[in-house]
């Protein structure tokens, strides 16, 4: 093939910083296109946020008489294991001024630190300010696992 | 040393005959004149159903139908999973410009009068995927089972209860029983991702057959000798760029003007003010609004449903009833109809829209 | 002539005998019933000499019916006459209101200034309620006022006069097995505690003006306590302590204040109760007793407080502000938070500026230690006042730049519980105890300012992401058209 020098030339050079442009602007392309897919592919690390239940550990991981705070959803819940080694769970936002309420081991009620709300082991307001009892959550034991589900 | 794709064509070839359709597919010419424009709304709606199917079958990784998990699943999908925002909002977005390109498409054809003989069957099955496009519309705005579907969902499936005779049934096929509830849910869930599809499949094959085999129809008054470029490369190219710049347009609108999710549904709540479905749905919406409650002895909203029902089954049926055009006559009486249908259409939407 | 001035002074003095003798017949004539039952000496009778209706010339006929002039028992107490024996339960207040709430009667007649209405409060009223025979109201006009003696309401002998209310309504309500027959869970301790009080000690050494049971409970429309309309329910006590207490001039002499319902009214615990309706805040009865009404004593504050405010109590008592508090003899709770105009507290309340109470012991010279603790606690509150302010901020713009932000806003509970228990945790007036709470919210802050930073960060890398995107596809478009162009151009030429 003659390389033919001149106008004619010049038209080649423009031809083929064409094809390039189009082949580099093809690959952008396909690049801005595919990499939020492929991205979107790969599962992110956090899990899926369960809201119809919650598994919290194992049966021997909880302490007799002891509670724990679980995420459920975007609230909090207070799982207690009482001393006979029965479960129960309650929402863990006081009815009164939406604190998180904790298991006071020794004086064997559900107490919020803000104003001294105080809570028996059914949920029901027993002193302070709070107005109204805690929802109660249910507790299911599969095997040895521990899950909390919606309100009963 | 002959390139890597004429070797693949190679191979195929010899083993399918793609001769005669390579010829055949090389003959193919599209016509250019004043209206030549509209051609490519076709193809923009194709391509905007592409973009639905793609992204649906992305998010349909992450989607938990139910109504315990719907909303939180596309919580997740638009907080947690990477650019989940963006696949969801391109989603929702599209899925709006394809209906708005569906109905720009089906309006020109309709005043270039394209759907004459031989192209009534396209133009029947084509108003047929206009009607499940909307059904796709009515039935994704559910999934998310966020307050606001919840109760368009309501409304929307009230109105179709109206209809005399079959209405409740129809009422409660749609609903999956008496109300809308996690039944509801199901059932549009089905309805999008496995009956819409396969019967919009089957339509589309039809319609882009037949156009393959007809060809681009030309206005009456082009005449015979008319300038024409041909498929292959020119207009398939012109068509990839459109193509380009509706998905940059999509992307845009996705990042600068996300969709919301809103709340999730609760049934028990009451419906918050000013409940409204969705734009293409909005002009019979406000219509039925302006109907008084009743006219002689039949129930306002009844005569609005069915008078919207027998417009869309004469337009659908046009193609048989239009004796103008099947003289070779200009059908004006069909163009001032098509005129009033469209500034009906628009003005009801933006007064719906502003009230 | 002596005979003749002898019997015309006989004659005038037979007229005057006789005159008298038919006057006083007259009367008698006029009320057979009491000239009979005087004679038979009965105890009715010999009352109602002293009684007020006696002196209003009214006859027992008036209340029991009959016929008053008729000397024969058969044709007096006739009950066609009208004669109705001695009433009974509902009978009782039905003979009393016969004229009692007769305005033809009453004014026209006697021209009273007494209201008429009490017969209709009392059958409206607790007292007017069912009694456990079944068969009448719990009390009647009787029980209180007596039946044949009854007096005048400032006549100091009348059972009714105000030192004496308080006997007469302990009568039944002093009376264990009579309360008990009620509800064995009635209270029956109130006479015995109203003597101990203010009130009562001051009733006792013959202070009219001070309380007694009708001022806060009413007299004849009285109401159970748990009654939204009744006096003493706890929205409308302090309405009822004020009609005395706000009263200046009605409280001069007893060298105490009248402002306290003003300050009350003003105060969180008055637009609690009185504004907001929440029954949980006190009235003047939570903090003061209501029988045994006195001002806490100011070492007993704290407790008094403490009954509900129990963490703030417990802290203090265990602070060394209990004991400087009491060597200096310094009621506790009240004097850095007032007794009844108590506002809000806000942070303005602790720390060294201006507003604050901690320097008005706490001196920079004078008590360095308690100046530095006060400056420095109100610094870290202060801190962790902004913090969370900063926090909700951004978390606020990243929600409304569209960005999924529900996480950190779960995590500014636990800022917002922080920012409480510091509050409570002020009153150990220790600075270490406190840095602790305030630092757990401090890092809860930390970490959510961080959240809303990347999801603003996203946001921005959206939006470049975008427009790398947009170049790219840019660029394509523009060299696609260019191709397009020199295709058609390169057919325009080949066909020409």
């Amino acid at each position: 093939m003659v390389n033919e020098a001149g106008p004619a030339g010049q038209k080649e050079n423009r031809r083929d910083f064409l094809k390039y442009f189009l082949g580099g602007g093809l690959v952008a392309w396909l690049g801005a296109v595919l990499y939020p897919i492929v991205a979107f592919l790969i599962p992110p690390k956090e899990g899926e946020v369960e809201v119809t239940s919650v598994k919290v550990g194992k049966v021997g991981e909880v302490e007799k008489d002891s509670g724990t705070i679980v995420r459920f959803g975007n609230k909090p819940v207070i799982l207690i294991r009482n001393p006979s080694g029965e479960f129960v769970a309650f929402s863990a936002t006081c009815t009164h001024l939406d604190c998180t309420v904790q298991y006071r081991k020794d004086l064997g009620v559900i107490w919020c630190a803000c104003h001294n709300g105080q809570y028996d082991l059914m949920g029901q307001n027993i002193a302070g300010p709070p107005p109204r009892p805690l929802d109660e959550y249910r507790v299911i034991i599969q095997g040895e696992d521990v899950l909390i589900s919606k309100k009963v | 040393m002959t390139p890597l794709w004429k070797r693949l064509y190679d191979w195929v070839d010899e083993r399918v005959e793609l001769g005669g359709l390579v010829e055949y597919m090389g003959k193919k010419y599209v016509p250019v004149h004043s209206h030549s424009v509209w051609y490519y709304f076709g193809g923009v709606s194709l391509f905007l159903f592409i973009i639905q199917v793609t992204t649906g079958i992305l998010l349909l990784l992450y989607y938990k139908s139910g109504e315990e998990l719907a909303f939180e699943s596309v919580q997740f999908i638009t907080s947690k999973v990477r650019f989940g925002w963006l696949i969801r909002s391109v989603h929702s977005w599209a899925a709006n410009l394809f209906i708005l390109a569906a109905f720009i498409h089906m309006f020109s054809v309709y005043f270039t009068r394209a759907y004459r003989k031989p192209r009534e069957i396209t133009w029947i099955t084509g108003m047929l995927m206009f009607f499940l496009a909307l059904f796709f519309g009515f039935s994704g705005y559910l999934l998310p089972w966020n307050e606001l579907a919840f109760f368009a969902t309501k409304v929307g499936t009230d109105i179709a209860g109206v209809i005399p005779v079959v209405g409740k049934s129809v009422m409660i096929f749609l609903r999956g029983g008496e109300d809308v509830t996690g039944a509801t849910l199901s059932r549009m869930f089905g309805f999008h991702i496995a009956i819409l599809p396969g019967l919009f499949t089957v339509c589309l094959g039809i319609h882009l057959l037949l156009v393959q085999r007809q060809g681009m129809s030309e206005p009456e008054e082009s005449g015979h000798d008319v300038k024409t470029m041909p498929f292959f490369p020119n207009f398939l190219l012109r068509d990839l760029l459109l193509w380009l710049i509706v998905l940059n347009v999509v992307a845009i609108l996705a990042v600068l003007f996300p969709w919301e999710l809103g709340q999730k549904a609760d049934a028990f709540a009451p419906a918050p003010a000013g409940i409204k479905p969705e734009w293409y749905f909005l002009f019979m919406f406000q219509t039925l609004k302006y109907i008084p409650a009743k006219i002689l002895f039949i129930d306002g909203e009844v005569l609005g449903i069915l008078v919207f029902s027998a417009a869309g089954l004469l337009w659908t049926l046009v193609p048989f009833w239009d004796r103008e055009t099947k003289r070779g006559r200009r059908a004006r009486f069909l163009t001032y109809v098509g005129i009033v249908a469209v500034v009906f259409i628009i003005s009801l939407t933006i007064v719906g829209w502003l009230s | 002539m002596a005979v003749v001035r002898h019997r015309s002074l006989q004659f005038v003095l037979w007229v005057i005998v006789a005159s008298i003798a038919a006057l006083t017949s007259s009367v008698s004539a006029q009320d057979q019933c009491r000239a009979c039952h005087e004679a038979l000496g009965d105890a009715p009778s010999t009352l109602f000499k002293n009684d007020i209706h006696a002196g209003m010339g009214l006859s027992c006929a008036d209340c029991h019916g009959g016929n008053p002039k008729t000397e024969d028992m058969e044709a007096a107490m006739n009950k066609a006459a009208g004669y109705i024996g001695v009433p009974k339960g509902d009978g009782i207040v039905k003979a009393c209101a016969r004229c009692h709430s007769s305005a033809p009667i009453m004014v026209k007649k006697f021209n009273s200034l007494l209201p008429l209405n009490q017969a209709e409060l009392l059958s409206t009223s607790v007292h007017g309620t069912l009694s456990t025979t079944g068969k009448e109201a719990i009390a009647a006009c009787t029980n209180c006022h007596g039946a044949h003696g009854i007096l005048k309401k400032v006549d100091p002998a009348s059972s009714v006069n105000a030192l004496n209310l308080p006997k007469t309504c302990a009568k039944c309500h002093s009376d264990a097995r009579y309360m008990r027959t009620y509800s064995p869970a009635l209270p029956i301790d109130q006479y015995d505690k109203y003597r101990m009080s203010v009130h009562g000690k001051r009733n006792i050494s013959g202070d009219s003006k001070a309380a007694e049971c009708a001022n806060c409970h009413g007299s004849h429309g009285i109401l159970s306590a748990k009654d939204v309309r009744s006096s003493v329910y706890p929205t409308n006590i302090p309405a009822t302590c004020g009609v005395c207490h706000s009263d200046a001039q009605y409280m001069r002499g007893y060298g105490i204040p009248s402002d306290q319902l003003e300050k009350f009214t003003r105060s969180v615990h008055g637009v609690a109760l009185l504004q907001k309706k929440d029954l949980g805040a006190p009235a003047c009865n939570k903090c003061h007793g209501n029988h045994g009404a006195t001002p806490p004593g100011v070492e007993s504050i704290s407790k008094v407080c403490g009954t509900c405010h129990a963490l703030n109590a417990d802290l203090f008592s265990k602070s060394p502000h209990k004991k400087a508090f009491d060597q200096k003899n310094l009621p506790e709770c009240e004097t850095c938070h007032g007794n009844h105009d108590i506002i809000v507290a806000t942070n303005k309340l602790l720390g060294v500026t201006q507003d604050a109470v901690c320097s008005r012991c706490h001196g920079e010279s004078q008590n360095p230690k308690g100046y530095a603790a006060a400056k420095g606690m109100r610094a870290l509150i202060d801190t962790l006042e902004s913090q969370e302010q900063a926090a909700i901020a951004l978390v606020a713009e990243a929600e409304q730049k569209g960005m999924e932000i529900s996480e950190a806003k779960f995590k500014l509970r636990d800022a917002h519980q922080a920012r409480l228990e510091s509050r409570t945790m002020v009153h150990s007036f220790n600075e270490e105890r406190f840095k602790e709470v305030v630092d757990k919210g401090l890092g809860v802050t930390a970490v959510v300012r961080e959240e809303a930073t990347a999801a603003l960060d996203e946001y921005i890398y959206r939006r470049l992401g975008l427009g790398l995107a947009t170049l790219a596809i840019t660029i394509l478009v523009v060299s696609l058209y260019l191709y397009i162009r020199k295709i058609e151009r390169r057919q325009a030429t080949g066909a020409k």
